[in-house]
C-alpha cells in the first residue's frame, strides 16, 4: 500500500513537473522543474526496489548535473529564443508555422496508424510475462558483485570515460590566452537574438 | 498493485516531454535538459523491466551506466556551451553553423 | 526492520495488544498502519529535536564565541541567556518579509525550503541509538550524502534569485565549494565502507562496538588521517569558517542570504546549524563508534537506548564545539586557496588513504592496529 502511495505521488510529481517544464518560458524555472522530475524518478526507483540506483540518481543528478545546468544557464543568460505568438497554437511549443504544425500532425498520425497496422503482430508477440518475485531484497551487495564480475569491462570503460570527460570539460571550458582575432567577440547587442530572427 | 504498464506510461511521458523540449527550444542548454529527460526515461524502462520480467539485476546495472553517461555528457556538453557562448555571445542553436558551406548569418 | 524505531516499539506488549484488538475490530492487519503511526510520531519528535538543536546552535555559537573572546555574551533572557533563541525566533517571525523588486519570485521563495528540505531528509537514517533509527536503509550513508546535496541547489538558487551581486557571488561560491568538497567526503566514506563491508549505518556502527580502540578512527593510520580530512571537508560542505566564503561578511555583505529577511533568513540559518549537527553525527557514526558504550548496559531497553542516545549526543556535541571553536579562531581562506586545498591536497590524500586501507585489509586480514600490537586479545572491527 505504501509503495502504491509512493508511486502515485512520484508519478504526479513527474507529470506535473514535465508539463510545467514544457510550459514555462523561463529556463531557470525549467531547470528547477527538471529537479522535480529527477526526484520523482528516484521515488519510482524506490517503488521498484532499486534503492542503490535511486540514491545514485539523487547523488549524481541533484548534486552534480542540476547544479551544472543552473551554472550554465546563469553564465549564458538563460534566454528563451522561442518565438511567442498570442494565438491558441502559440501556447503550444511551436516548430514552425500553423500550417507546418497541422501538416506534421496529420502526417504523423497517418504514419503512426500504418506502422501500428503493419506491426500489430509484433506487439502481441512481444507481450512480456510479468514476474514479481523477490521484490525488495537488498541490491547493494549484488550490484557490487555484478559490477566487478560480469560487467567489469563496462565498469572500467566507464571510469575511463569519466576521466576523459573530466579532462575534456576542463580543457574546453578553460579561458584561452592565445585566442585568434576572428574569434574575438564583436561588440554585442544583447537584444539581438531576443526574437527568432529567421 | 502497480503493473509494468504504469511505469512504461511514466517513461513515455518523460520521453515525449524530452523530445518536445529538444525540438521546440532554441537554447542549447534547454536541449541538454531535454536529453536528460530522455536518458531518464530509458533508465526507468530498464529498471522497470528488470523488476517485472527478469530475476536478475542487469537492468539496475544499465541504469547506473546511463546515469554515468548522463553525467559525462552534461559535463562535456555544458563546457562546450560555455565555450560557444564565449565565442559567439549567444547560445542559439542556429548560431552553430560555422562548418556549413555558406554562412547564413 | 527489527532494529528500526517502528519495529522496536511494535515489539512491546501494549502495542501488540493494540494491534491485535484493532485488527480484530477493523477487519484487516493493522501492523503496518500502527507502525507507520509510530514512525510518523517519532519523525515529528526527531524533527522537533533537531530544530531545537539548530536553535541552540545559534545560542551556543554566541556563548562560546563570547567565551573565547573573554566576553559574556547573551545573558539577559532567561538563566545565562538560554532563552535567547526564543527571543530570536519571535523577532525573526515578526520581521517584515522583504523581497527585492527585481528578484525571481518563485526561486526566491523556493530556495530556503530546498535548503532545509535537504537537511531534514537526512534525519531518516541518522542512528541516534541502537533502536532509535527511523530507517536503517541498505544505502544509509550514501542516502545521507545524496540527499544533503540538495542544500547546494538551495544555496545557489538563493544567491541567483536575489538578483544582487553579493548574493550571486556567494551562491556561485557556495555551489562550487559544495560540489568540490563532496569528493574528499565521498572518498573518506568509501574508506570506511571498505573496512565495514557495507554501507548501512547499522552495519558500520556494530563493528565499532566496545572500547574506544575499536573505533574506526584508530583502526589504522589511514583512517586516522581520513577522519581529519572528513572533518575538514565537512566544515567546507556546511559553509563554516574557515571555509565560510559563500557568506563571507567582510567581502560579500552576507553572501547568498544578503537579501533575505525574517523567517526566510531564519530557515537558511536553521538549515546551516542543523546540517552541522547532522554531518557531525555522521562523522561520529563512521569514525568515533557511534552510539556504542564500552559496555553492554541495559541493551535493547528504553533506558539503555536513552543512554546510547546520550552517548551519541555528547560525542556529536564535542565535535560541534570544535566546529565553533575553529570558526572563532582561524582566519578565512581565500577562494582560490579553498579550491587548491580541495583539489591539490585533500583529494589526493583521500585517494591515497583509500588505496592504503584496501592494501591494509588485504595485508593484515582486516585486523586493526591494536589487534596486531596486542596479538588479538580483543576481536575488534573489520573482517567481513
Amino acid at each position: 500500500m505504501f509503495s502504491d502511495i509512493l508511486f502515485l505521488s512520484a508519478s504526479t510529481l513527474i507529470i506535473a513537473s514535465c508539463v510545467l517544464m514544457m510550459w514555462t518560458k523561463n529556463l531557470m524555472h525549467s531547470c528547477i522543474y527538471l529537479l522535480g522530475v529527477l526526484i520523482g524518478v528516484a521515488g519510482l526507483y524506490l517503488t521498484l526496489g532499486a534503492d542503490f540506483v535511486a540514491a545514485t540518481q539523487v547523488m549524481v543528478y541533484v548534486g552534480g548535473v542540476v547544479i551544472l545546468m543552473l551554472f550554465a544557464i546563469m553564465l549564458t543568460g538563460g534566454k528563451d529564443y522561442q518565438s511567442k505568438t498570442q494565438k491558441i497554437l502559440g501556447l503550444l511549443p511551436l516548430m514552425g508555422s500553423k500550417y507546418t504544425f497541422m501538416w506534421g500532425t496529420a502526417t504523423a498520425m497517418v504514419f503512426g496508424f500504418c506502422q501500428i497496422y503493419f506491426f500489430r503482430h509484433l506487439f502481441t508477440a512481444l507481450e512480456v510475462q510479468e514476474t514479481t518475485s523477490n521484490q525488495y531484497a537488498p541490491t547493494v551487495e549484488k550490484l557490487g558483485e555484478l559490477l566487478i564480475t560480469d560487467h567489469v569491462v563496462a565498469f572500467e570503460i566507464s571510469s575511463v570515460l569519466l576521466l576523459g570527460a573530466l579532462v575534456g570539460a576542463a580543457i574546453i571550458a578553460r579561458p584561452r590566452k592565445d585566442r585568434p582575432a576572428f574569434l574575438e567577440p564583436v561588440d554585442h547587442h544583447h537584444d539581438e537574438h531576443g526574437e527568432d530572427h529567421h | 498493485m502497480i503493473t509494468l504498464k504504469a511505469y512504461l506510461f511514466i517513461s513515455l511521458v518523460l520521453f515525449v516531454t524530452g523530445l518536445v523540449i529538444m525540438l521546440s527550444r532554441k537554447n542549447i542548454v534547454a536541449i541538454l535538459l531535454g536529453i536528460e529527460l530522455i536518458l531518464n526515461a530509458a533508465a526507468l524502462n530498464f529498471v522497470a523491466y528488470s523488476k517485472y520480467t527478469a530475476a536478475n539485476l542487469d537492468g539496475h546495472i544499465f541504469a547506473l551506466f546511463i546515469i554515468v553517461i548522463a553525467a559525462a555528457e552534461a559535463a562535456v556538453g555544458l563546457a562546450i556551451v560555455i565555450r560557444f557562448f564565449q565565442v559567439k555571445e549567444s547560445v542559439h542553436i542556429d548560431e552553430a553553423s560555422d562548418l556549413r558551406e555558406e554562412l547564413t548569418r | 526492520m527489527e532494529n528500526t524505531i517502528a519495529g522496536y516499539f511494535l515489539s512491546f506488549e501494549p502495542l501488540q495488544y493494540l494491534v491485535q484488538n484493532s485488527s480484530a475490530f477493523l477487519g484487516f492487519d493493522t501492523t503496518a498502519l500502527i507502525g507507520f503511526m509510530i514512525f510518523f510520531i517519532f519523525g515529528v519528535v526527531f524533527l522537533g529535536f533537531l530544530a531545537t538543536v539548530g536553535g541552540f546552535g545559534t545560542f551556543a555559537e554566541r556563548k562560546i564565541s563570547a567565551d573565547l573572546q573573554a566576553r559574556i555574551g547573551p545573558n539577559r533572557v532567561g538563566p545565562y541567556g538560554a532563552f535567547q533563541l526564543i527571543a530570536d525566533g519571535i523577532k525573526m517571525i515578526s520581521k517584515e518579509d522583504i523581497m527585492p523588486r527585481s528578484a525571481d519570485k518563485f526561486l526566491y521563495y523556493l530556495a530556503p525550503f530546498l535548503s532545509l528540505f535537504g537537511v531534514v531528509c537526512t534525519i531518516a537514517v541518522i542512528p541516534f541509538s541502537g533502536n532509535f533509527i527511523m530507517a536503517d536503509l541498505n544505502v544509509g550513508v550514501f542516502y545521507a550524502l545524496a540527499i544533503s546535496s540538495i542544500v547546494g541547489v538551495g544555496i545557489f538558487l538563493g544567491g541567483y534569485a536575489s538578483n544582487s551581486k553579493w548574493s550571486l557571488l556567494g551562491g556561485m561560491r557556495g555551489a562550487a565549494q559544495i560540489i568540490s568538497y563532496e569528493i574528499p567526503v565521498t572518498l573518506c566514506i568509501m574508506m570506511i565502507v571498505v573496512l565495514a563491508g557495507g554501507i548501512s549505518f547499522g552495519k558500520i556502527i556494530d563493528q565499532q562496538a566496545g572500547m574506544p580502540w575499536n573505533w574506526y578512527i584508530f583502526h589504522n593510520p589511514f583512517t586516522f588521517i581520513g577522519f581529519f580530512i572528513f572533518f575538514i571537508s565537512n566544515l567546507a560542505e556546511t559553509n563554516r569558517a574557515p571555509f565560510d566564503l559563500p557568506e563571507a561578511e567582510s567581502e560579500l555583505v552576507s553572501g547568498y542570504h544578503t537579501e533575505y529577511t525574517g523567517i526566510r533568513f531564519g530557515l537558511f540559518a536553521l538549515a546551516e546549524y542543523i546540517e552541522i549537527f547532522v554531518v557531525n553525527g555522521i562523522a561520529v557514526s563512521l569514525f568515533l563508534g557511534g552510539y556504542h558504550l564500552p559496555f553492554d548496559f541495559l541493551e535493547g531497553t528504553i533506558p539503555g537506548n536513552l543512554l546510547q542516545f546520550g552517548t551519541f549526543f555528547i560525542k556529536t556535541c564535542v565535535l560541534y564545539y570544535i566546529v565553533i571553536w575553529i570558526r572563532w579562531t582561524f582566519p578565512r581562506l581565500r577562494v582560490d586557496h579553498l579550491m587548491s586545498l580541495c583539489w591539490k591536497y585533500l583529494t589526493p590524500i583521500a585517494i591515497f588513504n583509500l588505496v592504503g586501507v584496501a592494501i591494509w585489509m588485504v595485508a593484515f586480514d582486516g585486523h586493526s592496529m591494536f589487534d596486531l600490537l596486542f596479538s588479538g586479545s580483543s576481536h575488534s572491527g573489520g573482517g567481513h
